[in-house]
């Protein structure tokens, strides 16, 4: 009675959960193609591609990824051995448990002698299964020190289920014949740590079980000419598919940078965390969304982590996707003037040209405006006294002192590729840069920090190479724009 | 000799021609390259919001080289340029060293600055040598007109980098005319590319590369020939994208080096993904004798 009670609100729950979790990948959408791209569209069109893929010849290519990524991880084997194996114990020894142990009432007879499966040699080997494949990830998460693997609530939750289950089942086996007291209590932890497990399950990362299978066999099959309702559809579902195991941060390109800023968004495998939250609520407070935008900005867009998500998630389209939704939003991003946006220019067909330039605008102004002086041209500036406090803090590197050596013969402006093309160039760039380079000397901050120059400057290093005095001129830009960003990211504090 | 190679974020992806064909052509002049899946981004993109982020990107990937002991080849000029910045920096100032260095410890990775770090086009020129690639080569090309592009952070700041002589550089010249080509003098050829500001300043950046361009057509060259993918992606997929945009009513085409020296030394077009271009190069290889 207890038994049935419990196992049928399990189900109910899993039941309500698996509705709700796969109604929400055409219910929620995600970044800027989600327009237009309604529920009543995307059913449809989620069916259309179903059909038209089983009947075609890529029908083949799906039973291949099936065979192979779904059924025998290769993808998780050529990354990391010892995952795969981990992985391959708790799947293959719970998979058996579940048919064996789980189903053993429904089972038919015919398969399994009925007494064989409560004896079970199969019991104690699964078992072991299960429980080294736990103690690989227990080991993994806590003892081994990965770099940069991030562990959060939900990977201990599944851990200790897990571990609950399987000790308490192996506590169940050996009181069995010893003492029926304790084993009735241990009955109790057993049958309702897996039912909770099972209730769980779609709310869980273990929801990966259905959906990494899906993801994998969609993105086998879909492409870039994919319908777009279908492309959304999948990029919610792949939120699901994530079991953030990390591996897209371990091989990250610029995870690095996470050791020294400390925002825990330039690792991938955090904005996934971030992104299953998001698309559900989507508001976000500006401290929040400050740090999303520097994370997924702060990309190169080497590919690695699409090219190795053993999920088969397409990470590259989705972070353009959600990184154009959450540029054109709240704060500037300083880093959209840096080399990081050369993807973004060579991507440029693919975005609304309406929109394009709008960030980039946004990112410069904020960057120069707090600056005023540079806009009142006809401002008399005092030369005394200088701003030492400014002169001093821009002494960051042994090299940029160098500025007072200028003795303002213009090689630098001369040179210049960026003012080379202009007409009339102080009209684009506010100051040349010998400007610059003298305007520190005179230490008027606002000059030095201020103009659209120091933005637009190619580091091209020739002003710095055809000074005749040796001032630094590139390297001077360089650190006179950190200072803006530092300042410009306080100031949105 | 034995490297560690750099190939940083976009050839692997991007600009796979070159990755493709600098394989081809060390294979061929017996270079062993080590591979190293750890190293990552050299830092360059950040370096104007973020010094010590930088710093600390680049120190990491020569870190790795030294734990490996062995000198870099990196093949993209940004990627050299930034790790031979931060070498500097690192080798110049104690305090961010031993700051990097604590980051590092995380990772079980120290740096040291006892590996050095050298461009592919460097290899080719120190190393290997003129003659002995002169040597190599099986087929000469005739009547081609190739316009070096010197890439900007290789040869400068020239005291961090030691490239070449910034102001009259000649040693990619000299690479072009060991395949038989004829490297011609025109008069932008150390300008910048314009990619660094892609994305951040699509209109200047493309003036740039379009004031580059019409002075290569008029100097006569057939093709610009770089060493470097951020100058290869902007002379071939944005020259593409500027001509469809009717900003640009003549092209002319970028070929990596490794692809003219890969063709001279007999190693067939294949290999060298002379199919991934966007903008036509099929002639290139009727110049070959």
């Amino acid at each position: 009675m207890f038994y049935n009670i419990v196992l049928y609100a399990a189900l109910t729950v899993f039941g309500i959960g698996l509705i709700y979790k796969i109604s929400g990948w055409f219910r929620f959408s995600i970044g800027i193609h989600a327009k237009n791209k309604t529920i009543s569209a995307r059913i449809p069109a989620a069916l259309k591609g179903l059909i038209a893929v089983i009947f075609s010849q890529k029908l083949g290519t799906l039973i291949r990824v099936f065979i192979m990524d779904v059924l025998f991880q290769i993808r998780v084997l050529k990354n990391d051995k010892l995952r795969w194996l981990m992985h391959m114990l708790i799947y293959a020894g719970f998979m058996f448990l579940f048919f064996t142990h789980a189903l053993d009432r429904v089972i038919p007879t015919s398969l399994f002698d009925r007494y064989y499966l409560k004896l079970n040699p199969f019991l104690l080997f699964s078992g072991c299964l299960v429980i080294s494949g736990i103690a690989i990830a227990v080991y993994r998460r806590f003892i081994l020190k990965v770099p940069r693997l991030k562990t959060n609530a939900m990977d201990q939750y599944v851990i200790i289920l897990l571990a609950i289950i399987m000790l308490s089942g192996i506590a169940l086996e050996s009181t069995k014949l010893t003492s029926y007291n304790h084993y009735q209590k241990i009955w109790y932890i057993h049958i309702l740590t897996c039912f909770l497990g099972l209730a769980y399950l779609p709310f869980s990362k273990m929801f990966h079980l259905f959906t990494t299978p899906a993801s994998l066999l969609a993105n086998s099959v879909m492409d870039k000419n994919s319908d777009p309702a279908n492309i959304m559809t999948r990029q919610v579902m792949e939120l699901d598919s994530c079991t953030h195991c990390g591996t897209c941060s371990f091989h990250c390109s610029v995870a690095v940078a996470f050791d020294s800023i400390g925002n825990e968004n330039i690792l991938p495998s955090e904005r996934m965390t971030f992104l299953k939250d998001y698309i559900t609520r989507k508001n976000i407070n500006a401290q929040g969304l400050a740090a999303i935008q520097q994370g997924i900005y702060l990309c190169t867009n080497c590919d690695r982590c699409t090219i190795n998500c053993p999920a088969g998630i397409n990470l590259r389209d989705l972070w353009f996707n959600v990184r154009e939704e959450m540029i054109q939003r709240g704060h500037s991003v300083s880093l959209m003037l840096t080399p990081f946006s050369f993807y973004r220019g060579l991507k440029q067909q693919e975005l609304d040209p309406a929109q394009y330039d709008n960030p980039l605008h946004k990112a410069e102004k904020d960057l120069t405006d707090p600056f005023e002086l540079v806009n009142k041209t006809e401002e008399i500036i005092s030369l005394t006294p200088a701003n030492r406090e400014f002169k001093e803090s821009a002494d960051l590197s042994t090299r940029t002192g160098t500025y007072s050596y200028c003795f303002t013969c213009e090689n630098c402006s001369t040179v210049c590729p960026v003012v080379g093309n202009y007409e009339n160039p102080q009209e684009y760039l506010d100051l040349l840069p010998h400007q610059i380079i003298r305007s520190m000397g005179f230490g008027v901050k606002d000059l030095a920090m201020g103009s659209r120059m120091l933005w637009y400057c190619l580091t091209c290093y020739q002003c710095q190479e055809h000074c005749p005095q040796g001032v630094k001129v590139t390297d001077i830009f360089y650190e006179l724009k950190n200072l803006a960003a530092k300042e410009a990211s306080r100031s949105s504090e | 000799m034995k490297f560690a190679l750099f190939l940083g974020c976009n050839i692997p992806v991007r600009v796979q021609q070159y990755e493709l064909s600098a394989r081809a052509v060390l294979d061929k002049l017996g270079i062993e390259v080590v591979e190293n899946s750890e190293f990552k981004c050299c830092g360059n993109p950040i370096r104007n919001t973020d010094n010590k982020t930088f710093i600390l990107m680049a120190a990491r990937n020569l870190a790795l080289a030294e734990k490996q002991g062995l000198d870099m080849m990196v093949l993209c000029k940004c990627c050299f340029g930034s790790l031979k910045k931060a070498a500097h920096l690192l080798k110049q100032n104690p305090s961010i060293q031993k700051e990097v260095n604590g980051m590092l410890a995380g990772e079980g990775l120290q740096y040291k600055g006892t590996s050095e770090v050298k461009h592919f086009l460097s290899v080719l020129y120190h190393d290997i040598g003129i003659h002995a690639l002169k040597e190599k080569t099986t087929r000469s090309f005739k009547g081609i007109k190739i316009a070096t592009h010197y890439g900007c952070h290789a040869l400068r700041p020239s005291d961090i980098t030691g490239f070449d002589n910034p102001v009259a550089p000649v040693l990619f010249d000299e690479l072009v005319s060991a395949t038989g080509a004829q490297s011609i003098d025109w008069p932008l050829k150390l300008e910048c590319c314009g990619a660094p500001l892609l994305g951040v300043h699509d209109s200047l950046s493309m003036g740039v590369t379009e004031r580059k361009i019409i002075d290569g057509k008029q100097a006569g060259a057939d093709y610009l020939c770089v060493a470097c993918p951020y100058c290869q992606m902007q002379f071939d997929t944005v020259q593409q994208m500027m001509v469809s945009a009717q900003k640009l009513n003549q092209s002319l085409p970028s070929i990596v080096f490794p692809q003219l020296l890969g063709l001279a030394m007999g190693i067939d077009g294949n290999s060298l993904g002379l199919s991934r271009h966007v903008l036509d190069i099929s002639r290139l290889e009727s110049f070959l004798e």
